[in-house]
């Protein structure tokens, strides 16, 4: 089956509508406005370099090469400020012990596998370092005592989670859920109001 | 026995001191043990935990669906009431956002540690905070369970027997869907007759549930739109006022703004309210104080950041499965059973996905819009027990979070995958689960923010849930594959944490009795998912409330008479 498409822009002119509340817009907008440079304010800005060039394989961006929705900071603030998502695998130590290893540990990987730092592999070595990764058994010192799998479900989970809270990744799967005002009144199979999307050539 | 510390004269605390705040410990001790006695402390004395207004008849922990219904239940009988939550009181017309992340805030946020070969995920799955507790994110899947779901053990000689039968809740089941306004078939296919039917109307079905329709019928299950705590139409309800219909934004789990979806917060808890209770949210108890004799006197809470304590006559523990064993065994109370965090059960929840050519913009409509009960008790199962069917509508943040958990997708397949979310609809179980040794919450020995030892849920699937799981998916794959679905795939998943205080005939092994009331401690009462004696095969909420209403009543006779 072929990738279905969408239309670019269809949240961004919802989100000025009455269809969307206060709350909701204010909550989005923000994502939107956030400022493109970010200063860590948790990780050491060459941890940190190293979190952005992971999260940029595992959400890989090509079509906004200018401005990729930013997945990176996200992390750090939630550490920064000691948040947590209200649980944690038992196997892994505190999240930030858990990151600041687990980053360590991409480098070690880079390494065996490599010779070389993960910043200065190609695309294709660097996914390669995270497949073997997300496979469970990488090389290293560091996956002897932080479960591999765990790591990187829980990384690859928060990234994701960011990634689809965005406004620009909302578009690109059709999704104008928060356009919810005054009520959804076509639910069933192929029903649609006149305000959500239609596949591009679809 | 306990490290026993004297905070007032007569009052025990057995709680140790390494949990307690820094600055209230050093009041403590510079403070003369004389100087507090427990009564008439004149205000300009210095005190090391002021006591907050007057003694209470009846002091309720957690606002969630076990505290809620008997607060109400216990103001409308004219008694002293007040309720402390952990969380804050909100305001979901103007507060609540149509976005998920947005919403993080009605999770019990702090950290669980999640251990076993079967970790359980917490936070947005199965937990919550805020006046309203869990079911301010609630599915409002509501269906009643069947009587024999209360008599595991006596039909298959394992897991664990209701020390009452159904006919003990089903008042109480018909009481709350008249109460609540749910929405819902009539009759109702499976299970006895009832004597009254659902106020509403079903909700429409969504295109999950119309897949669903189509599938099983292909395979000769019987389907039915699904009892829904949430409004079909426009519903005047008793002491609260009108509440108005769903509007289809299928974000019940992450908290309905309109008021349709009969969460505590627009239901029990203004009627409550209305008769007098008090309500102090964002207040976190501590500590559980009691006399020599062993009645509990009162407790201390942190609210706002700092430390009070509220008197009462009686206390109802309504905190949930996780935090409900927590206190117990932080403050060494009710102990002797053994049971105090033990019996740790959660539904198994298995889901299954698949894409569909048509479109099914999954995010709209009451998730939980169908349901089949003819897996109760499947002829060819090789498990105890069984499980309801249940289509479902899935919000994209958390759909996208499943994939990469489940289907482990990343990069760009990750990206292209997601571009089907509005083709993809789904189906889950609800399914019974037994009571074993190596399924319990404890302390551990990391702390929290608080200093408080965080608590550790140990969880493995046994071979009966792994089962019941197998025996749900190859039929779920049936029902998805005859539905048109293709590209279909599994996501492993337990739902609700029960049984961590468990009720029973019996101190023995036991921690309350079949009202509620702690067979160590005369004046403690637990109400929440914690005593559930057996898992059950339908979604807790109904019963929790059932419960609660219950507790009250009990409670209330058991007032009006010298003999219990």
């Amino acid at each position: 089956m072929s990738v279905p498409t969408y239309p670019s822009g269809s949240v961004r002119a919802l989100l000025a509508t009455e269809h969307v509340s206060e709350a909701t817009r204010a909550a989005l907008q923000n994502r939107l406005d956030a400022p493109a440079a970010y200063e860590p304010q948790f990780l050491a800005p060459e941890t940190f370099a190293l979190l952005e060039a992971v999260a940029g394989r595992l959400f890989p961006q090509p079509d906004r090469p200018e401005r990729p929705i930013p997945l990176a900071p996200a992390v750090d603030q939630r550490l920064a400020e000691g948040r947590a998502d209200g649980w944690r695998y038992d196997a892994l130590p505190p999240d930030r012990e858990a990151l600041r290893m687990g980053l360590g540990g991409i480098q070690e990987i880079a390494q065996a596998l490599f010779q070389a730092d993960f910043m200065a592999l190609s695309a294709e070595q660097q996914d390669s370092t995270l497949q073997s990764l997300a496979d469970g058994t990488p090389p290293g010192t560091t996956w002897e005592t932080l479960d591999a799998g765990r790591f990187f479900e829980e990384l690859l989970a928060e990234l994701t989670e960011t990634y689809y809270a965005h406004p620009l990744a909302q578009e690109e799967i059709g999704y104008v859920g928060m356009a919810d005002l005054p009520a959804w009144t076509k639910i069933g199979l192929n029903e649609k109001e006149e305000r959500e999307p239609s596949q591009v050539g679809g | 026995m306990p490290d026993e510390e004297i905070l007032e004269e007569g009052v025990l605390n057995p709680v140790k001191p390494e949990i307690q705040d820094p600055l209230l410990r050093a009041l403590i001790a510079d403070e003369p043990v004389k100087e507090m006695a427990p009564v008439d402390i004149p205000l300009e004395q210095p005190q090391a935990i002021p006591t907050a207004g007057d003694e209470v008849d009846c002091l309720v922990i957690g606002l969630g669906a076990g505290g809620a219904p008997l607060l109400a239940r216990l103001a409308m009988a004219g008694l002293k009431v007040m309720a402390l939550e952990a969380g804050p009181w909100h305001q979901p017309a103007t507060d609540f956002a149509t976005d998920e992340k947005a919403q993080d805030f009605l999770f019990w946020n702090d950290e669980r540690l999640c251990a076993g070969a079967d970790p359980l995920a917490m936070g947005k799955n199965n937990s919550g905070t805020g006046v309203g507790g869990s079911t301010l994110h609630y599915t409002a899947y509501t269906p009643r369970p069947l009587p024999d779901d209360l008599h595991v053990r006596r039909d298959f000689g394992q897991g664990e027997d209701w020390p009452f039968g159904y006919e003990e809740l089903e008042p109480y089941y018909e009481e709350l869907e008249q109460f609540l306004g749910i929405s819902g078939p009539t009759p109702y296919p499976w299970g006895p007759a009832r004597r009254k039917g659902y106020p509403l109307a079903p909700l429409p079905l969504n295109s999950a549930a119309q897949l669903m329709v189509r599938g099983c019928e292909m395979l000769g299950i019987t389907t039915s739109p699904a009892a829904n705590a949430a409004l079909s139409a426009r519903y005047y309800q008793e002491g609260v006022g009108w509440r108005e219909a769903c509007t289809n934004r299928g974000f019940c789990q992450a908290g309905c703004s309109n008021g349709a979806k009969a969460s505590m917060d627009v239901t029990f808890i203004p009627l409550a309210v209305k008769y007098g209770a008090k309500i102090q949210p964002n207040s976190f108890v501590t500590e559980i104080e009691r006399d020599a004799q062993g009645r509990i006197t009162g407790v201390v809470y942190t609210q706002n950041g700092e430390q009070r304590r509220q008197r009462c006559r009686n206390l109802f523990l309504c905190s949930g499965s996780v935090e409900t064993p927590r206190l117990l065994l932080l403050n060494e109370l009710a102990l002797t059973s053994g049971q105090v965090g033990k019996n740790l059960m959660a539904h198994p929840g298995v889901q299954v996905f698949g894409t569909f050519g048509e479109a099914t913009r999954p995010h709209k409509g009451i998730p939980g819009s169908l349901i089949s009960q003819d897996t109760h008790r499947p002829k060819d199962a090789d498990f105890v027990g069984g499980y309801l069917l249940q289509s479902i509508g899935i919000m994209p943040v958390t759909f996208a979070g499943q994939v990469a958990r489940g289907r482990k997708y990343w990069g760009q397949q990750l990206r292209d995958y997601m571009k089907n979310y509005n083709h993809v609809a789904g189906i889950n179980i609800l399914g019974d689960c037994l009571p074993h040794a190596d399924n319990y919450m404890e302390l551990a020995d990391e702390k929290d923010a608080r200093g408080l030892p965080k608590p550790r849920l140990h969880f493995t699937m046994q071979e009966n849930e792994r089962r019941m799981n197998d025996h749900a998916e190859a039929l779920m794959r049936r029902i998805w594959t005859a539905a048109g679905a293709t590209d279909i795939w599994s996501f492993p998943r337990m739902a609700h944490v029960i049984g961590t205080a468990r009720m029973g005939l019996s101190g023995d092994d036991a921690v309350v009795d079949a009202n509620g009331r702690a067979f160590d401690v005369p004046n403690l009462y637990i109400c929440d998912n914690s005593t559930f004696p057996s898992a059950l095969s339908v979604n807790p909420a109904l019963t929790i409330m059932a419960l609660s209403l219950r507790t009250a009543d009990k409670f209330l006779e058991s007032q009006q008479r010298r003999d219990v």
